[in-house]
């Protein structure tokens, strides 16, 4: 008899204790800060975009999910700092293994992995993540891009880094 | 009417869903109930890893290898990178390696909490099998707080790892191992004591020290019966030599001896999680590692939380590797799977199957030959030897 009592005493407690299922999508589990989710492109906040179009990226992925094609910018029409920029640039999400590796190759953190998982396709195509997907919004005090800018201004192509080991 | 000679009765389990989720195909002949032979047949998740790993880079590699499995993905990159290092002769900071073995411990008590909760399920107790996968969940919070993923973490790098450790992250394993701690005391007690889960754990599957020795037995399966076998402790590697590992053995044998080891294992990943952050070494977490690697070869074997996984890596001077070989301890348990299922119910086989912590990935290396006339296991080294070479004349 104790031990059936004892048992009963469980399901009574575990009654009493807030369910841990989450409902899925109406409720969703914040992710921690370094997680991998879906890539995006950043932007300066002149609305440049960061991405130089040097493939780094691409050669060091290890599931050659990056394709990136770079053309030549000029001060009429300008998308990123210095000479070129990333006229293509497309993720396959169905082999990228979001491994981070791509963030780590970028000399100007124009590639990041943010925190958004909910990737989902009908068909192949649609897992090729092209450009205009994957850039960030302009910022509120930048313009969009292509900018017409004053010569000689935007030169360096990779920013100056406050710390150059970071 | 003349009665016919009784003839062998063969069960076929799987491919499709052998008690695990995974592929596997096992023929058990029976006779009534009980099992008098077993064969195992695998090879169904091929995906051709160590070949792919020989057309990509050092580097990435390693994060192909690291895909080897699911479960222990973490030891399977350290494996990789603690030779690519012997062979480039990178010394990597202490810190970097008391990072790696912090989350392959990690890695340890998620992957021996699944385990418990799939081998419970094929017991039939789904209480605990719900508890110990929802304590699971600690584990894989505390991994993707620290690593960025609750699989496949990619901790490391060639030369280093990834990520730090800050006081926060520190925080926040503390006090999931002091919930986990609890929980692991529980599932000690119930495993132990559960009269009806011991009627289908003690004594069934038991593996003698012989039979270990002689089957090859590895990891907590081996340990289990009483192999003191350990590279944490035979051969440390990473940050081991300074954490110190202690052997944790049984001499039963049994499915309930293997629950214990692993369960106690659970409590000695926890002391060593929290001897690493007490005593974490300082400075760098990366060196710089040559993109070519020198020519040359070497072993490089790890503990994983299955037992002895052991990489063969030959480099020709380039930036791939020439050859790298993977040995599964998955793959060094399956004899004493078929050897312990004789003379066993049925009813009895997804348990010991389970029992070893089967990992089916692990074994698309795995080429089991079958003759007619003769039982699978039954190959001497010099029959296998004539069949390799009538098999290649062909």
């Amino acid at each position: 008899m104790l031990p059936l009592l004892r048992g009963l005493l469980t399901t009574l407690k575990s009654m009493a204790e807030k369910p841990t299922t989450v409902s899925y999508p109406e409720q969703k589990r914040p992710v921690s800060a370094r997680f991998r989710g879906r890539h995006v492109l950043n932007r300066y906040e002149n609305g440049l975009e960061k991405c130089i179009g040097c493939a780094l990226c691409a050669a060091a992925c290890p599931a050659d999910a990056i394709f990136v094609e770079a053309a030549e910018n000029t001060d009429e029409k300008r998308f990123s700092p210095g000479e070129r920029y990333a006229s293509t640039y497309e993720i396959n999400m169905l082999r990228c293994i979001f491994c981070g590796f791509c963030e780590d190759a970028c000399p100007t953190e124009a590639i990041v992995l943010e925190d958004n998982y909910e990737l989902s396709f009908t068909d192949r195509k649609q897992a090729i993540y092209t450009k205009e997907m994957l850039l960030n919004p302009v910022p509120a005090q930048g313009k969009p891009t292509p900018q017409q800018v004053e010569p000689g201004v935007f030169t360096r192509s990779v920013p100056e880094m406050k710390d150059p080991t970071d | 009417m003349e009665k016919s000679e009784p003839k062998k009765f063969v069960v076929p389990i799987g491919p499709q869903h052998p008690a695990l989720k995974e592929p596997g195909h096992f023929e058990f002949e029976v006779d009534g109930e009980i099992v008098t032979g077993a064969t195992a047949r695998f090879g169904y998740v091929h995906r051709g890893i160590e070949k792919g790993a020989e057309t990509r880079s050092w580097i990435q590699a390693m994060y192909l290898l690291e895909r080897v499995c699911g479960i222990c993905s973490h030891v399977h990159a350290t494996a990789f990178a603690l030779g690519a290092e012997k062979l480039a002769k990178v010394t990597v900071p202490p810190r970097a390696q008391a990072i790696r073995v912090l989350v392959g411990e990690l890695e340890r008590l998620h992957s021996h909490m699944l385990w418990l909760g799939v081998a419970v399920h094929e017991a039939g107790f789904d209480t605990l099998f719900m508890y110990s996968w929802r304590d699971r969940e600690i584990v894989m919070d505390l991994l993707e707080g620290l690593t960025g993923n609750r699989v496949n973490y990619s901790a490391n790098v060639l030369g280093g790892v990834k990520i730090d450790v800050d006081d926060k992250q520190r925080d926040d394993i503390l006090k999931g191992l002091e919930v986990l701690e609890q929980r692991a005391q529980y599932y000690l007690k119930v495993v132990t004591t559960d009269e009806t889960f011991l009627g289908r754990t003690r004594g069934i599957g038991t593996m003698t020290y012989e039979q270990a020795e002689l089957l090859g037995a590895v990891g907590p399966t081996g340990r289990a019966s009483g192999v003191k076998r350990d590279v944490r402790v035979e051969a440390p590697y990473a940050a081991y030599p300074d954490f110190p590992v202690n052997l944790i053995t049984d001499t039963r044998g049994d499915l309930e001896a293997r629950f214990v080891v692993r369960i106690k294992e659970l409590f000695e990943a926890i002391r060593i999680i929290r001897e690493i952050l007490d005593k974490m070494p300082t400075g760098e977490i990366q060196t710089k590692m040559p993109r070519r690697v020198p020519e040359g070869e070497t072993i490089s074997r790890v503990e994983a939380p299955r037992g002895e996984l052991l990489y063969y890596i030959r480099s020709a001077g380039g930036d791939k590797p020439d050859r790298v070989k993977v040995r599964t301890p998955s793959l060094c348990n399956w004899g004493s799977v078929l050897t312990t299922a004789v003379g066993h119910k049925l009813a009895d086989m997804p348990m010991i199957l389970s029992g070893i912590d089967p990992c089916f990935s692990c074994n698309d290396r795995a080429a089991i030959i079958r003759r007619p006339d003769q039982p699978a296991q039954a190959w001497d080294w010099e029959s296998l030897r004539l069949h390799g070479i009538e098999y290649y004349k062909r």
